[in-house]
């Protein structure tokens, strides 16, 4: 299969912008056209600014070439790919493909990311040729960040063409492909776009408050806490309309979406006065100011359309865990839950196999294309199909072919260790992973661990390699995270296994140590007892580091504080693109004490390329750890040195484990550990002098707070070697040592317990 | 009659000396709190205690309140006693000069109250509550409220009650029944029945402020439907007199076991009167704002009984002969020596005594946090203090009426059977005291406050006012030979509790059944862990002095007490939390 070695985009709005972004972000150079000439230049230096970032790192908007479409439209002769992203209008959209026609080299291929349109529209009078190189890749806003690709293949659309994006998509840009039907919306937008319909219908009619609708829909459902009216605040209240008017002329008028849109005064009086959302003067949502300046959360009444103080909602369904307790319950919230539901799910089993070939392709595709936590199908097994159909039919409802035909059984089954979706020939089938996928979920239902307690457990990947996942909340690490660690080295070095790899599944590597137990052992002056834990910590990573096998570190998602310095001491990380690390703790008031400090000081004095000296190591390590700098991507921390040049980066996260495990596969043959750290020399005293005075002229210009002067002094005087004469060689034991005693010296300051306590209490840090 | 002496002696040291009197006259509207000012204040209101309340303790138990149609006489005496204790105005001592209060502050305040408890509990109940709806209507009323109510309360022309009770809801207050239906003028109709109500009817104030707790026509369920009414006996007039009868009758009074001089009523409200008080559903924490201060006015009527039945112990212990001492004859000359002599007697009286003191340095810590989280100018400071009054609140209910209890029993004990006679009133203090373990939250409730609420809060943040000043305080003293007998039992019973407050958190957090099975030793624990850092820091006080003064000597010899013979209590209670709840889970609810 020949690769993509060049890609071009054309439509530089938010989503042919950041499609660009993210190709860039793969290291495959790409043209970015607009109509409007100008416009792309100006889109790049946009999501420059932009927050979340659509570039991985800098380097990577470098590899964007930006150009007018009438004036550049030749840049796209040498593009393997052309990807289409303008204006949702089927003609403007064929009127361009014909443009492209002569320009196109053969054998390119062409695509839509329409996501609305159907397919057949678009090759309207397409040359064969054409249409054969011809399909819709439906990607999701913001295009980086969201994981699911929909692909649609029209009728003479070579398979080929299909495998090869198909392909780039999954391991280049680290999208889950999901195979859909020629139908308008395809799959998450007809299900999800139905469903935020009926959701504001009978939130209006059932007289919920906004919030009330948001709590049930939100964590009952797993759905994200923006639940319905949030979700649309932040994707913006105007283009439902024309999500509308596109679905309901593509749609049959009795396709129940169609049925059920209706508009409500109070949302149109809304987009008339701009209170579109997030982007406009607030939505259902908006913060004001009152009058004496203080912050307000104000929430639209639904009945009058105006703003009033927000509430947090009171039902006694919302206290309900169980989510056919909730639907069966009488009240507000509970008579909501269950008309979604019926609605929701009443659809979507109609919908197979018109938009799908199967139900976990719309499971897949709701989760990643929604961010909900269960497809519509894994609702309709936590529910209990029966219970779905008699409802179903209590309201007269007609029940569709397949939740009939699915009896008593459920969607999915577990046969032998493996998962099995229930297939429209009535069968279960092994629900397919990809080549060079392997799931830490797959193997936990096939196997048992070779070790677990409550924080962590121990698994065999096979091929005699073992992961360690933890999975505490946030996979925060704690005693028995540290227990863990140590199981694992001693069974390692028993020969369980011949190599290590820490890898979880959850939406974090790991949020670092468990900051309520450390504040409450605090509180209650439990010094004694904290201090071991930094020791037994220290003393877990160099274990780690030091064990004679490999250990391969396979973050994704956030790797802060304790997490990052697990990584730290990893033979070898295989990252995933969206790896958050960082060593954060001077957020909470703190310094790295399990090893951070150490490490982070090591990797920048053995870099080759930085520059040599005991001062600029130091002063490295100092800045990434006295800002609390976390990298916002895999890239980034390769630039801050968490990361190696030599650790690896996969964009596609199923594929992380794989990659770690035949990372560490490789390292096995012949493994011998590191050789003992050699001491460092470190700056002394002058050093510290030097940071300190650098830290005084940041807070003179009203850049460091009091406390984060109080912070950096400690951290300076650790990453200096502790007052020790330059020409000393400082050895690891005297910095773990120096980091100790300085974390516990900060710990014991009121201003760090209430930077702790705020952070764990409000998610944000305190400036104090 | 029982004697009773305030303990003026040692309430000058607790607020001197102990409660670093520094501290309180630092805060604004206190620099005049001196010795000058507050000698002749407490001496005064000793005075009143003794000639005024004692006098009627006894006559008010016999008598106790009747109810003749519709109207409540309170015994003999009482009205024109409670007239003198208004004009003397001891019900506007704390209360803002603004509403023509004293403004003085709570550390003040608290002894008084003692003094008041200590000679007749019955009597201070009518003040009490009207202190409580002071409170609540003072933070969470309105101006207008605030204007027309304050300066009867203050005045004590009109009292309060709290109407929190009802008789199918006691601590769970998400049952209350009662009904407010807004009426469209801005006030609301109130109807249902209110049970176990102090002072809810009574001839010695023109006007009763009651406190109601309500709910809206939409409230939400449970307790987060709650709001809070004030609803006037007598509807006030444009010139804020007593005007027309409201909705409110007595249709009952108790018929108790102590107490016996203060009216508990039953209350019916017929679409009564009402007025919003604070926001709609949020009444629960507006009462319980209130309830904090008045948990602690509990454990202060704990700390009162315990003082006099101390006093009326000693003084009989002094005076009665039987026996000999086993350590030799003390009064040849006699045809017996008096009983003081014998240990048992004395290991009683001790205990009482190192409580009662224990207790009253707690309680005047406290208070002093109290004045500080109200009147301090720095809001961390205010914090600071306001957190450890949370954390103490309970531990001091529970542990001062307990206390109360224990040293009313003992002080029947060193009576012997002479106790057992009601003319000789030692069984009215145990009849009296009884209920503060049970009312204002019993003490188990206390417990689960401790453990379910105040230990967990903001991460443990409320625990640190306590732990981090004890360990300093500890540290700060480890090279000091002569406070070694007290420093050494304290940090053992520190470590002690630092263990168990992290094991129970823990345990807690899994199982809150283990929480709850843990809670009353472990509030019983800590207080004592408490109580042996108050009697370590007077004891420091009391070292350089033991040979000036019997009050040092004395203090002294109670804090050794303390630390040798009451405080090992806390290994068996360490152990007893430790065991865990298995044996109160397992065993089945048939065989109970």
């Amino acid at each position: 299969m020949d690769p993509i070695r060049r890609v071009g985009v054309i439509g530089a709005g938010v989503m042919g912008a950041g499609i660009a972004a993210q190709v860039a972000n793969a290291g495959i150079p790409v043209v970015l056209l607009d109509i409007v000439p100008g416009a792309a230049e100006a889109a790049v230096a946009r999501m420059l600014k932009t927050e979340p970032a659509p570039f991985m790192h800098r380097a990577a908007a470098r590899l964007v070439a930006c150009g007018d479409l009438d004036r550049d439209l030749a840049l796209l002769a040498e593009c393997d790919w052309i990807c289409e992203a303008i204006v949702e209008q089927a003609e403007a959209k064929r009127a361009l493909y014909a443009r492209l026609q002569p320009v196109r080299r053969p054998g390119a291929i062409l695509s839509s990311n329409t996501s609305t349109i159907p397919l057949a529209a678009l090759t309207e009078g397409m040359a064969a040729e054409a249409a054969a190189q011809f399909l819709v890749t439906h990607f999701f806003n913001p295009p980086r960040y969201m994981r699911l690709l929909e692909l649609v293949q029209g009728p003479a659309t070579r398979p080929e063409v299909a495998a090869r994006i198909a392909d780039f998509a999954d391991r280049g840009l680290g999208k889950t492909v999901i195979a859909c039907r020629d139908r308008p919306g395809f799959i998450a937008n007809r299900i999800g776009g139905h469903w935020l319909q009926s959701a504001v219908n009978h939130a209006v009619d059932l007289g919920l408050t906004v919030e009330e609708a948001d709590a049930v829909m939100g964590r009952p459902f797993g759905i994200p806490k923006t639940g319905v009216f949030g979700l649309l605040d932040l994707v913006g209240l105007d283009l439902m309309p024309h999500v509308a008017a596109s679905m309901k002329a593509a749609l049959p008028a009795d396709d129940p979406y169609v049925r059920a849109m209706r508009e409500h005064p109070v949302i149109l009086g809304m987009i008339a006065e701009g209170r579109t959302g997030r982007k406009g003067k607030g939505g259902f949502y908006a913060r004001e100011r009152g009058p004496g300046g203080e912050r307000l959360k104000r929430t639209v009444d639904l009945a009058t359309g105006r703003y009033r103080d927000s509430e947090k909602p009171v039902l006694e369904s919302l206290a309900l865990r169980d989510l056919r307790a909730l639907a069966g319950h009488p009240d507000r919230g509970g008579r909501y839950a269950r008309a979604v539901l019926l609605d929701l799910l009443g659809y979507a089993a109609a919908l197979v196999p018109e938009v799908a070939e199967g139900i976990a392709d719309v499971d897949a595709a709701m989760r990643l294309g929604y961010n909900w936590r269960y497809g519509p199908f894994e609702l309709i097994d936590r529910l209990g199909a029966g219970w779905l159909r008699a409802a179903l039919a209590a309201a007269g409802r007609p029940v569709p072919p397949l939740l009939e035909r699915v009896g008593e059984g459920g969607f999915y089954r577990v046969e032998a260790g493996r998962l099995e979706a229930f297939g429209l020939d009535g069968a279960y089938h092994p629900v397919p992973r990809p080549e060079g996928v392997l799931l830490l979920a797959d193997i936990k239902r096939r196997s048992t661990p070779l070790a677990r307690n409550g924080s962590a457990s121990l698994w065999e990947i096979g091929e005699g390699v073992a992961c360690l996942e933890f999975h505490s909340k946030m996979n925060a690490l704690d005693p028995g995270t540290l227990e863990m660690l140590g199981t694992s080295v001693a069974m390692g070095r028993k020969g369980a296994f011949r190599a290590l790899v820490i890898h979880t599944e959850g939406e974090q590597f790991s949020v670092g140590a468990n900051l309520g137990l450390a504040l409450f052992a605090a509180n209650i002056a439990a010094w004694g007892e904290i201090e071991g834990l930094i020791e037994q910590g220290q003393k877990a990573m160099r274990a780690l580091r030091d064990a004679p096998f490999p250990v391969v570190g396979a973050p994704s998602g956030m790797a802060l504080g304790g997490g990052c310095e697990i990584l730290l001491h990893c033979d070898a990380v295989q990252a995933h693109a969206e790896s958050y690390i960082g060593l954060v703790e001077a957020g909470v008031g703190l310094i790295p004490g399990w090893g951070g400090c150490t490490g982070l000081l090591r990797r920048w004095a053995e870099d080759p390329r930085a520059p040599q000296g005991p001062m600029p190591p130091v002063a490295k390590a100092f800045e990434a750890i006295s800002t609390a700098q976390v990298a916002k991507s895999a890239f980034e921390a390769r630039e801050m040195r968490l990361l190696r040049p030599t650790d690896g980066i996969t964009f596609n996260r199923d594929r992380v484990l794989a990659e770690a495990k035949a990372r560490a596969l490789a390292l096995a043959e012949g493994y011998a550990p590191p050789p003992a750290p050699a001491p460092l020399h470190l700056p002394g005293a002058s050093g510290r002098v030097a940071l300190g005075l650098a830290v005084r002229q940041q807070a003179a210009l009203g850049r460091a707070t009091p406390h984060d002067l109080v912070v950096c002094d400690h951290l300076a005087e650790t990453l200096t070697g502790g007052g020790r004469d330059p020409v000393d060689a400082v050895t690891e034991a005297e910095l773990h040592a120096l980091e100790r005693r300085n974390f516990m010296a900060l710990l014991r300051l009121p201003a760090t317990l209430a930077r702790v306590e705020h952070m764990l209490e409000t998610g944000r840090p305190l400036r104090n | 009659m029982p004697l009773y002496d305030a303990p003026l002696r040692d309430m000058r040291f607790l607020l001197d000396e102990l409660a670093e009197a520094g501290r309180l006259r630092a805060l604004p509207g206190c620099a005049e709190v001196t010795p000058e000012l507050t000698g002749p204040v407490l001496e005064e209101a000793a005075r009143f205690a003794r000639e005024v309340l004692l006098p009627l303790n006894q006559t008010g138990d016999a008598e106790g309140c009747r109810l003749e149609n519709g109207v409540v006489r309170t015994p003999a005496g009482f009205p024109a006693a409670y007239r003198a204790f208004c004009e003397g105005g001891w019900t506007a001592l704390g209360a803002d000069p603004a509403y023509g209060g004293q403004g003085l502050p709570r550390s003040v305040g608290l002894l008084v109250e003692e003094m008041v408890c200590s000679a007749n509990m019955a009597f201070g109940m009518y003040p009490g509550l009207s202190h409580g709806a002071y409170s609540a209507i003072a933070r969470h009323g309105t101006p207008e409220q605030r204007a027309l109510y304050l300066p009867k309360l203050a005045s004590g022309r009109w009292s309060g009650t709290m109407c929190l009770t009802e008789p199918q809801c006691g601590t769970d207050l998400g049952l209350i029944r009662t009904r407010a239906v807004p009426a469209g003028d801005g006030s609301h109709r109130i109807t249902g029945a209110k049970i176990f109500i102090s002072a809810g009817e009574h001839d010695l104030a023109e006007n009763i402020v009651h406190l109601v707790l309500a709910k809206l026509p939409d409230a939400p369920p449970g307790t987060r439907g709650i709001s809070l009414f004030l609803v006037p006996k007598f509807l006030p007039t444009e010139d804020g007199g007593p005007g027309a009868r409201n909705g409110v009758a007595c249709t009952g009074l108790e018929h108790k076991m102590g107490i016996r001089a203060s009216a508990t009523c039953a209350l019916a409200f017929e679409e009564a009167t009402g007025w919003l008080v604070g926001r709609p559903h949020k009444g629960l924490a507006a009462m319980f704002t209130m309830m904090n201060e008045a948990r602690l006015g509990v454990g202060v009527q704990g700390l009162g009984i315990a003082e006099i039945a101390y006093q009326n112990a000693a003084a009989y212990a002094r005076e009665r002969l039987q026996g000999r001492a086993l350590d030799g004859t003390r009064a040849p000359e006699r045809p017996a020596d008096p009983i003081l002599v014998h240990p048992d007697i004395r290991r009683m009286l001790l205990t009482m005594r190192a409580m009662t003191e224990g207790c009253r340095a707690l309680c005047a810590l406290t208070a002093l946090e109290h004045d500080v989280s109200l009147r301090h100018l720095e809001p961390e400071a205010r914090q600071a203090a306001d957190d450890f009054v949370q954390l103490m609140t309970p531990i001091l209910k529970a542990l001062c009426t307990d206390a109360g209890w224990e040293a009313a029993v003992l002080g029947m004990q060193v009576w012997g059977g002479h106790g057992y006679i009601r003319d000789n009133a030692m069984e009215q203090f145990a009849r009296d005291v009884r209920i503060t373990q049970i009312y204002e939250g019993t003490n188990g409730i206390q417990a689960l406050d401790l453990v379910g609420r105040k230990l967990g809060a903001h991460g443990g943040r409320y625990l640190r006012r306590f732990f981090h000043p004890v360990l300093a305080f500890i540290e700060a003293r480890q090279d000091d030979p002569a406070m070694e007998p007290f420093l050494l039992p304290l940090a053992k019973a520190f470590g002690r509790l630092q263990q168990v407050t992290a094991e129970l958190a823990q345990r807690g957090l899994r199982d809150p059944f283990e929480a709850g099975a843990g809670a009353s030793d472990y509030l019983r624990l800590f207080g004592l862990t408490a109580l042996a850092y108050a009697w370590a820091r007077m004891a420091e006080l009391a070292l350089p002095r033991a040979g000036e003064e019997a009050f040092y000597r004395a203090k002294l010899a109670t804090a050794r007490f303390f630390m040798q013979r009451i405080l090992p209590e806390t290994s068996s209670l360490a152990t007893k939390v430790l065991a865990g709840g298995s044996s109160l889970r397992e065993f089945a609810d048939a065989d109970f």
